[in-house]
């Protein structure tokens, strides 16, 4: 991963343009997020109570997959000059360790006068919807 | 400029039946520096125009900005 954010004035970025990148959630990734955040729910933590429920195994946390989102903005659209304002997320299916998720997001709007620009956010795992959101952001100019 | 209060209204969570263009900063709680310019810039996403820095600072009352809509919005009604 490179870990130089993108360079973006407001006129360089265009309403309708995309960017993306992949992340394979690993059995670490959902460790670290869960001493991070201290969200020890047994559904992401354990095993063999996540067998019991009717998802049969362990879920990746909605919000380490929405952390993702924040890569998009921070890094891609629009990058260096990110001002995080807001954000939605929809989880619409459970997404598993070793789960490879392809991250998408589309500028939607840009405001000259305020600087704010909406990015809409997809998250597909082979190539189904499993998040969705929309990240409201300035660019500090 | 039903769209508009609807606007206002979502952004600022002032009710409908006391929205009037006499409204300032003052007086609606919710109207922070940080939700002024959502409601800006939802009110360009749905009129279809774009305010002036100008026009964005000098605006001191809800018919201010209501003025620059109906002035210039694409979509006023």
């Amino acid at each position: 991963m490179d870990n130089v954010a993108a360079h973006r004035t407001l006129s360089d970025i265009t309403i309708g343009e995309t960017a993306d990148f992949e992340r394979t959630i690993s059995e670490s990734d959902v460790s670290a997020f869960a001493h991070l955040s201290g969200d020890f729910n047994p559904l992401h933590v354990d095993s063999a109570y996540a067998q019991k429920t009717k998802f049969g195994r362990r879920l990746v946390h909605g919000m380490l997959l929405g952390s993702l989102c924040s890569r998009m903005v921070g890094m891609y659209v629009p990058g260096e000059k990110c001002l995080y304002l807001r954000q939605t997320l929809t989880f619409k299916k459970p997404v598993h360790i070793g789960d490879t998720v392809k991250v998408l997001g589309r500028v939607a709007s840009k405001s000259v006068s305020t600087k704010i620009i909406e990015v809409e956010i997809s998250m597909l795992r082979d190539g189904e919807e499993v998040v969705s959101g929309v990240a409201t952001v300035q660019l500090l100019e | 400029m039903d769209e508009f209060n609807n606007i206002l209204h979502a952004v600022f969570k002032v009710p409908l039946e006391k929205i009037s263009d006499v409204l300032t900063p003052k007086d609606i709680p919710e109207w922070d520096s940080m939700n002024y310019l959502f409601f800006i810039s939802e009110l360009e996403k749905k009129f279809g125009f774009s305010f002036t820095m100008d026009e964005v600072i000098n605006a001191q009352t809800v018919g201010d900005v209501r003025a620059v809509v109906l002035k210039r919005g694409k979509n006023n009604g």
